[in-house]
C-alpha cells in the first residue's frame, strides 16, 4: 500500500472525534479562516483547480457545479442554498454515515466554506429517515460550533453570517435524487422533478439551490488548507484525490476505506478488503452501488477504483463506491431479485415506464428464481430494463434497469438454467444435467 | 420567433412554446396522457417521448421541451413508435381493460393509442393490481383507481384550477392510486372537467354513466347561456336528443373548462317547463293564430318592447325592426338583473353573477330606439298608464319587476315563468341550442349559436317568432336566412359593423363598443380602441 494522505478519514478511530474539541486538536475550522479571508470567487477557483468530483455518484465536477448558480443580477431577489445531501439509502453504501458520525465537524466546516463560496445565508443536511441518530450527533456538533462562533453572525469576524440546520427524510431511498430532496424538504412528497429547470438556477423554494454530497463537502476544508495542486496530485488527472468506499459482502474485512482513486480494483479486494473467505473464488463484484452494472472477474482484474477506468473496462460506474463483493456461493438470479425487490418497492410511482416496469421486473425474477419463469419471460425481463433505462423522469429507472441489463448479460447461464430446470419440472434452483 | 423543425417540417413558433403545440401546428400530433394546454406540465406519462435531431439531447419528452431557434424533432422513427408501444404496454399492465363496461370506451386515450401503438400480443403473465373501484368522491363523480393511468391531470386541476386541492396520487411504486383525502368530498363546481380531463375512465360523470355509447353521439358547437362568461360548448346528440353538453375549447372565453351548473343545464331542453305550444288567453293555439292575436294586441297600443337579455341579438334586431316598422311609438326597454329562478352561484373562475348571456347585445339593439329605460323607468311608465301593453323577449319581467302587468302582454320565451302565465299571448322560443344566432357575452365577444337539435313543439328560433308578428302586421320585418339577418343587424348597428355571421369562426369575435367588464348591465362609454 502506497502511502498517501487520509484526507477524508483523517481522525477516524480518535477517541472523541466526532466533539469539537477533538477535531479542533487535529485542526478543524482552520480551513474555514482560511477560506474566509479568500474571495467567494477564489475559493471556487480552488475548488474548480483540485477536479474534485461529486460523491454520490454522478462524479460530476464539483467546481463547475457551483459556477452554474445565476449571478446576483439573474437570481430575481432569490437567496441561494446549499443543500448537503445525506440521503445515502444506496444499497451497499455507507461512507456517509461514517463521515457524519466521526467528523461531524469536517462536514459543517466544508459547509461554511461552500457557502462563504456560493453566498449562502442558510444551509440544510438533509438525511435520510433511518438516520435519526446520526441527526442527533450532528444537531450537537452544530450546538458547539454555534457556542464557539464558528456558525451564525459574523464568523471569524469575517463578516459572513452563516446558519446550518439538519433535516431528517422519511425515509425514501428517492429522496436522495436531488430534486426530490427538494420536494422533500419543501414539504412535498418526495418525488423528482423535471429538469430543466435545473436546480442551480430553480431548486428549492423557487431559489437557485447547489446539492453536494456529505463526501464531496467534506473534502472540501482539506483542499483549502493543502491547495488544489496537492489534492489534484492524489488520484488519476480526471479522477484526483482519496474516495471513501464502503465494502461488503464476500469479504474478509468489510467496512469502509478510504482510498486514492485508480487504486486497482483487485488491490481494494485483496489489500484492504482482505481478499474473499477462505476456498472461495470471485464470481462478481458491484463496484458502485447496487444501481451499477455488475462486473465480471475478468473485468474485475483490470479495473482500477476510478471514473473512467471502470466504464472503459466494463461499462459499470464508480458511482457512490458500495464496493458489494459476491464470491462463488452467490446465486445470481436470487441476487438479482432480492435487488430488485429494493428498486420495486422504492420507485417513486411518478412516471410510466419505472412505476410499472420496476415491479413488473421484480415479478418476473420471483418466477424465475421460484422455478415459474419462461424463455419468453427471460427476453421480457431484458426487453424491459432496456424499455426503462434513460425513458424516465430521473435516474432511477437507468439504475432499476442496470442491475437487470448487466446480470442478465453477463451471467446469462444461470439465468438459461433457470428456465431449463423449470422446464423439466425441476424444483427450483436443480439445474439441467448437461 | 425561433424556427424548429417537425420531421423536417419548419415552423415558426412564439418561444418557449412546448413542442407538442409546435408539430399540432404542422398537423403532427404527438400522443400524450399527461400533457394538457391549460395545466402545468407534470412529464410523467412518458408518451410524447421523441427523438432530438438537433438542438438538445434525445429522447426527450416533447411537453418540456421549449422551442428554441434551431431545435428539430422526429417523431417518425422506428425508435418513437418502439417508445410508444413501450409505454402502452406498461401503461396497461394494471389496467383492468373493462371497456367494455366503461364509458370512456370510444373516447379514451388507451383505446385510440393503444389501435396505433399496441403491443397486440400480450406477455403479461401477472396478476394485476387491486385498487379502489366505484368510488363516489363527489356530487358529480365516480371514481374507479383501476383504470388510473396517474398522469395527475385531476391533481393539478384541483391544485390550479379550483384550488381546492382534494386529490392526490397515494403511495408509491406500482401501488400508487388515485384518490381523494380522508373526510373530503369534492364540493366545487367544476367537477364535471375532472371527466373530461380524465384521459380514461377512471372519472366518470354520474350524469353520464350508462347512458349512451359515446360513438353514436354527434357534436355540435353551442355556446352556453347560463350567465354572461358565454362558454364555449359542444352539443353531444343523437336522433334530436341532447345527452350532454361538454366545454369547447377557447382560450379567450373558457380555455378548456365549463362549470357543472352550465354543463347538466342540457336537460334543460327536455325540461317540463318548456314552452312548446303557442296560447292565447291561455288557450293553445297555432303560432299564426297567436301572432295575429299579439298584433291586434300591439296595434295602436301605448308599447313598451322588453329588450331579452337571453334572446339572440337576431330576435333584439328583429324587434328593433318591428318597432320601426309597425310601432312607431313604443319605448325601448332593458330590464337589469336576473329571473327569479336563476342560480346564484358565482366565482372568479367563470361563472359570473349576471345569468343573462346576451345583456349587451340587448342593449346595444335597444338603444338602436334611442333611449332605454330600465325596470325603474318601466314600473314607473305602467303605473302612469305611459305604457299600457308589452312585448317581452325571454325576461320574466313579472317574477323580476314583482308588479303587476297590463293585460295586453305578449311573451316570446321558451320557459314557462310568471310573465308567461301572465301573457295574453305566448309565443314559443326555441332553446338556444335549437336555433342559430348569436350572443355577445361580457366580454363583448360576439358568438354563435347554431341548431343541433329541431326546435322542440311547436316552437320557433325567437327571432321567427318576433318575425311572427311582423307578418301579421302584414309584412315580414327581417329576412328569412341568418346570415342575412346578420348581415343586417351588422350594418345596422355600428358596433357590429363589418362582422359576418361566417367570420365570427368557431371562437368569435370581440367588439370594442364595450368596456369589456363582467358584470355591466348597461351599455358604457366607447372604450378607447385598443
Amino acid at each position: 500500500m502506497d502511502v498517501y494522505p487520509r484526507i477524508l478519514s483523517r481522525i477516524w478511530g480518535v477517541p472523541g472525534s466526532h466533539t469539537l474539541a477533538v477535531a479542533e486538536q487535529h485542526g478543524a475550522y482552520n480551513a474555514a479562516r482560511k477560506a474566509l479571508a479568500m474571495s467567494p470567487a477564489e475559493v471556487t477557483d480552488v475548488v474548480l483547480k483540485s477536479g474534485l468530483r461529486g460523491r454520490g455518484g454522478a462524479g460530476f465536477p464539483t467546481g463547475r457545479k457551483w459556477t452554474f448558480v445565476p449571478p446576483p443580477e439573474k437570481r430575481g431577489g432569490k437567496p441561494v442554498y446549499l443543500l448537503c445531501n445525506a440521503d445515502e439509502s444506496e444499497p451497499g453504501t455507507f461512507k456517509d454515515r461514517f463521515c457524519m458520525w466521526n467528523d461531524p465537524h469536517q462536514l459543517i466546516e466544508g459547509m461554511i466554506i461552500a457557502s462563504h463560496a456560493l453566498g449562502v445565508r442558510r444551509a440544510y443536511i438533509y438525511l435520510r429517515g433511518e438516520f435519526e441518530y446520526v441527526q442527533r450527533r450532528l444537531d450537537e456538533a452544530l450546538a458547539e460550533a454555534y457556542a464557539k462562533g464558528y456558525l451564525g453572525e459574523n464568523i471569524f469576524g469575517s463578516g459572513f453570517s452563516f446558519d446550518l440546520y439538519t433535516h431528517l427524510g422519511a425515509g425514501a431511498y428517492i429522496c436522495g435524487e436531488e430534486t426530490a430532496l427538494i420536494s422533500s424538504i419543501e414539504g412535498y412528497k418526495g418525488q423528482p422533478r423535471l429538469k430543466p429547470p435545473f436546480p442551480a438556477v430553480k431548486g428549492v423554494w423557487e431559489s437557485p439551490t447547489i446539492v453536494n454530497n456529505v463526501e464531496t463537502l467534506a473534502a472540501v476544508p482539506w483542499i483549502i488548507e493543502n491547495g488544489w495542486e496537492a489534492y489534484k496530485a492524489i488520484g488519476t488527472e480526471q479522477s484526483p484525490g482519496t474516495k471513501l468506499f464502503s465494502c461488503s459482502g464476500h469479504i474478509m474485512k468489510p467496512g469502509v476505506y478510504e482510498i486514492p482513486l485508480g487504486t486497482p480494483m483487485m488491490d481494494l479486494l485483496n489489500k484492504w478488503c482482505g481478499g474473499l473467505r477462505p476456498g472461495r473464488t470471485l464470481k462478481a463484484i458491484i463496484p458502485g452501488g447496487s444501481s451499477v452494472p455488475v462486473m465480471t472477474p475478468a473485468e474485475v482484474a483490470q479495473a482500477n477504483m476510478d471514473y473512467e477506468s471502470i466504464n472503459k473496462v466494463a461499462g459499470s460506474y464508480l458511482g457512490s463506491g458500495g464496493f458489494i463483493v459476491m464470491d462463488d456461493s452467490t446465486d445470481m438470479v436470487d441476487a438479482l431479485t432480492n435487488l430488485l425487490r429494493f428498486y420495486a418497492h422504492e420507485s417513486c410511482g411518478q412516471c410510466t415506464p419505472c412505476r410499472e416496469g420496476s415491479a413488473w421486473m421484480y415479478n418476473i425474477l420471483c418466477r424465475l428464481r421460484d422455478g415459474l419463469a419462461t424463455e419468453d419471460d427471460l427476453v421480457a425481463l431484458r426487453d424491459l430494463a432496456d424499455n426503462i433505462h434513460s425513458r424516465t423522469i430521473c435516474f432511477f429507472g437507468a439504475s432499476a434497469a442496470m442491475p437487470v441489463q448487466s446480470f442478465v448479460t453477463k451471467f446469462r447461464d444461470e439465468f438459461v438454467a433457470r428456465v431449463e430446470s423449470a422446464r423439466a419440472g425441476l424444483p427450483a434452483g436443480l439445474a439441467v444435467a448437461k | 420567433m425561433p424556427l424548429v423543425k417537425v420531421n423536417g417540417i419548419a415552423v415558426e413558433v412564439p418561444p418557449g412554446t412546448n413542442m407538442i403545440e409546435a408539430a399540432k401546428k404542422v398537423g403532427v400530433e404527438i400522443p400524450h396522457y399527461c400533457y394538457h394546454p391549460h395545466l402545468s406540465v407534470a412529464g410523467n406519462c412518458r408518451m410524447c417521448l421523441v427523438d432530438v435531431e438537433a438542438g438538445g439531447r434525445g429522447p426527450d419528452i416533447a411537453c418540456n421541451m421549449a422551442a428554441t431557434e434551431g431545435l428539430a424533432i422526429r417523431t417518425d422513427t422506428p425508435k418513437v413508435t418502439q417508445m410508444r408501444k413501450s409505454v402502452m404496454e406498461f401503461l396497461l399492465v394494471n389496467h383492468p381493460l373493462d371497456c367494455p363496461i366503461c364509458d370512456q370506451s370510444g373516447e379514451c386515450r388507451l383505446q385510440d393509442y393503444y389501435m396505433e401503438y399496441g403491443q397486440h400480443d400480450s406477455r403479461l403473465a401477472d396478476a394485476k393490481m387491486g385498487k379502489g373501484k366505484r368510488q363516489d368522491i363527489g356530487d358529480q363523480i365516480v371514481l374507479d383507481a383501476e383504470r388510473c393511468v396517474q398522469c395527475s391531470r385531476c391533481v393539478r386541476f384541483s391544485d390550479e384550477v379550483t384550488g381546492t386541492g382534494e386529490l392526490r396520487l397515494f403511495n408509491r411504486s406500482n401501488q400508487t392510486q388515485i384518490g381523494i383525502f380522508p373526510g373530503v368530498r369534492l364540493s366545487h363546481q367544476y367537477q364535471g372537467n375532472l371527466a373530461d380531463i380524465c384521459p380514461v375512465g377512471a372519472l366518470t360523470l354520474k350524469d353520464f354513466r350508462f347512458k349512451k355509447r359515446v360513438w353514436w353521439l354527434k357534436e355540435s358547437e353551442s355556446v352556453c347561456g347560463g350567465c354572461a362568461t358565454g362558454c364555449n360548448i359542444l352539443v353531444h346528440h343523437q336522433e334530436n336528443e341532447v345527452y350532454r353538453f361538454t366545454p369547447r375549447r377557447n382560450d379567450e372565453v373558457n380555455k378548456s373548462w365549463i362549470c357543472d351548473q352550465g354543463r347538466l343545464s342540457y336537460k334543460d331542453v327536455t325540461s317540463l317547463k318548456r314552452l312548446t305550444g303557442a296560447k292565447v288567453d291561455g288557450q293553445r293555439a297555432e303560432l299564426p293564430e297567436a301572432a295575429n292575436a299579439a298584433a291586434l294586441l300591439l296595434k295602436g297600443a301605448k308599447v313598451g318592447v322588453v329588450f331579452g337579455a337571453k334572446a339572440t341579438t337576431e330576435a333584439n334586431w328583429a324587434a328593433v325592426k318591428l318597432v320601426r316598422a309597425r310601432l312607431p311609438n313604443a319605448r325601448a326597454y332593458v330590464i337589469e338583473g336576473n329571473d327569479p329562478d336563476a342560480f346564484t352561484y358565482q366565482d372568479e373562475i367563470l361563472v359570473d353573477s349576471d345569468k343573462t348571456p346576451n345583456r349587451f347585445g340587448a342593449a346595444l339593439t335597444a338603444s338602436q330606439l334611442g333611449s332605454v329605460g330600465d325596470a325603474e323607468a318601466l314600473k314607473a311608465a305602467l303605473a302612469s298608464g305611459e305604457v299600457d301593453a308589452l312585448l317581452v323577449l325571454h325576461d320574466d319581467v313579472v317574477g323580476r319587476l314583482g308588479v303587476a302587468t297590463p293585460k295586453a302582454l305578449v311573451y316570446v320565451g321558451t320557459f314557462k315563468n310568471a310573465t308567461s302565465s301572465a301573457a295574453a299571448v305566448v309565443l314559443p322560443a326555441a332553446h338556444y341550442i335549437e336555433q342559430p344566432g348569436t350572443w355577445i357575452n361580457r366580454q363583448g365577444r360576439v358568438q354563435r349559436l347554431r341548431k343541433t337539435v329541431a326546435p322542440a313543439g311547436d316552437s320557433v328560433a325567437d327571432y321567427a317568432a318576433v318575425d311572427a308578428i311582423g307578418r301579421a302586421f302584414g309584412g315580414a320585418v327581417i329576412p328569412e336566412m341568418p346570415a342575412a339577418i346578420f348581415q343586417e343587424l351588422a350594418a345596422g348597428v355600428k358596433a357590429l359593423n363589418g362582422l359576418t355571421l361566417k367570420g365570427l369562426g368557431h371562437g368569435g369575435q370581440l367588439i370594442t363598443l364595450f368596456a369589456p367588464s363582467p358584470g355591466v348591465d348597461q351599455p358604457g362609454q366607447a372604450a378607447p380602441a385598443k
